[in-house]
């Protein structure tokens, strides 16, 4: 009933926030703008150099452009900081005030997520529609694919939210979560198929990241958009997307529960 | 003679004061491994595709990535951080500490201090281009060796004189720290050849951002891969870059107020 009138307060002032400081995170978004454009050019140019020369594993150039551009996208819909900013709070003991209020702090930090992704559209859309311009994607995308990617982009990003917070919650344990989350960003770009489609992956890599949350993060909802997916594939994919969101509360009241515990604010 | 004893007195003061924070110490090399063996595996999974990206093999590309995370360490090592001391001593006042030293102030603000654990950067770099050289031993000739030195000096000049023209800035800008973040955005499209991007991007990474002249043409020197006219261009554009950046500098320091303005 609380996080009721709580959640849409949360949710105003982060909105009022992120548009104070809208320069700086406009920055931010940009890096997600960058890393998937210079992967499109990449493997432009790595067809150039395949045997054939027309395609990698039935991906044209054209194909390409449509795949990074949609991660382009979908890896802002479901992005997630909180191993950064949670250590962040926890290390220098600005996590107590939120603690004290008697909503979970998770639920401000979502309104943080969700403010941020809207605020940033203004500049992101353009940016986006230019890119589409530019490379002309072949997206290949009917009807039902929209009806099935849309949910999976949702679930994609309660996927990574909720994983993002349950690996920030080491943050108890651990005081320095530089390493940890420099990894998990860096497993998250490799293994979710931000550098290139799993399909293209070595078997030895695609294998652990069958065993990541990752590929269901960003690969699954961009093949499904590109209708590229059978319909046992898809159904199957949000079966695991379900699946991982529901691993991820376990361990969220479980870990929640022991790490408050541990924490003794500033000069623990 | 007098500078060089100089540096090799800030790097001790650096190394002394990383060595009380040993675990940090640890966990930023740990960062660095794991980085590595990042790029690593995405050149495996590029080159399991395809043969050859934009003219360069996998190997011309395991020189590249060196020489990329060489610069990534050089720039870690003491541009950027100095740089951003500088940044903050214009905003705070507190460059009249710099000013007042019995020496150069573009000197002693550029080399003050460096970040000892970068060097990890810099030595996994030299172990990437060692072992493509070893590999690409019919392609690497001694004159490419030394044509790779030089436009590696190059590079770094050039890279030296864009950050000292970005921290100039802050004497009307005040709040340049954002720039950094910029640059290190565009930074991530040095890790491939330029020759990859649309003509247009191609030039504005070669002539706006410099980033052709930091990776691509050293590395592309190695393996004999580099135009006569670029390295016209880098010895040129280096030597222009440091003059007219140190210009900016000395332009720059008389608008500086100092702390109590």
């Amino acid at each position: 009933m609380l996080l009721r009138s709580a959640f849409p307060a949360f949710l105003r002032m982060s909105l009022a926030t992120m548009f104070q400081y809208r320069g700086e995170i406009a920055l931010w978004a940009i890096w997600g703008v960058v890393y998937p454009s210079v992967a499109m050019a990449m493997w432009a140019a790595a067809v150039a150099g395949s045997p054939d020369g027309q395609t990698i594993r039935g991906f044209a150039p054209r194909d390409f452009a449509a795949y990074f551009w949609l991660t382009m996208v979908v890896g802002h819909a479901t992005t997630a900081w909180d191993v950064y900013e949670l250590g962040y709070f926890v290390q220098t003991g600005q996590f107590s005030p939120r603690l004290l209020r008697p909503v979970l702090p998770v639920w401000q930090s979502l309104a943080d997520n969700l403010a941020y992704k809207l605020v940033t559209l203004a500049i992101l859309v353009p940016i986006w529609a230019v890119i589409v311009l530019l490379t002309r994607p072949a997206f290949g995308t009917r009807t039902v694919d929209l009806a099935a990617g849309l949910p999976a982009v949702l679930l994609a990003a309660a996927v990574n939210y909720g994983w993002c917070y349950n690996v920030a919650m080491l943050s108890f344990w651990v005081t320095r979560m530089d390493a940890i989350g420099q990894g998990w960003f860096g497993a998250g770009l490799f293994f979710g198929g931000r550098l290139a489609p799993l399909a293209l992956m070595p078997e030895a890599l695609r294998k652990i990241a069958s065993a990541l949350p990752f590929k269901w993060v960003t690969w699954f909802p961009c093949e499904t958009l590109m209708g590229r997916l059978s319909p046992a594939a898809v159904t199957q994919g949000l079966i695991n997307q379900l699946a991982w969101i529901a691993l991820g509360l376990v361990v969220f009241r479980i870990a929640w529960r022991l790490g408050i515990r541990r924490y003794s604010g500033v000069g623990a | 003679m007098r500078y060089l004893r100089l540096i090799g007195l800030f790097a001790k003061v650096s190394v002394q004061n990383d060595a009380a924070y040993r675990a940090d110490f640890a966990a930023h090399v740990a960062v660095t491994l794991l980085n590595f063996a990042a790029e690593l595996v995405g050149l495996w999974t590029i080159f399991s595709n395809t043969g050859s990206l934009g003219g360069w093999n996998a190997w011309h590309m395991l020189a590249l990535l060196g020489v990329f995370r060489g610069m990534y360490g050089i720039i870690g090592l003491f541009i950027s951080p100095n740089m951003r001391r500088i940044m903050d001593d214009v905003r705070q006042g507190t460059l009249d500490f710099v000013l007042i030293k019995p020496v150069n102030a573009q000197f002693y603000a550029s080399f003050r201090g460096l970040v000892v654990w970068r060097l990890a950067d810099i030595l996994l770099g030299a172990v990437l281009v060692a072992a493509a050289c070893a590999r690409l031993s019919a392609e690497v000739t001694v004159a490419g060796l030394a044509l790779f030195v030089a436009m590696l000096a190059c590079g770094v000049t050039i890279i030296y004189s864009f950050w000292l023209v970005l921290a100039t800035g802050a004497f009307w800008l005040t709040r340049v720290t954002n720039m950094e973040m910029v640059f290190w955005n565009v930074f991530e499209a040095g890790r491939y050849p330029v020759e990859i991007y649309p003509p247009a991007v191609r030039w504005m990474l070669t002539y706006v951002v410099p980033l052709a002249f930091l990776t691509t043409f050293p590395a592309g020197s190695l393996i004999g891969k580099v135009e006569p006219f670029n390295v016209a261009a880098a010895a040129g554009f280096a030597a222009l870059a440091l003059a007219g950046a140190s210009w900016f500098w000395r332009f720059g320091l008389r608008r500086y107020s100092g702390a109590s303005a």
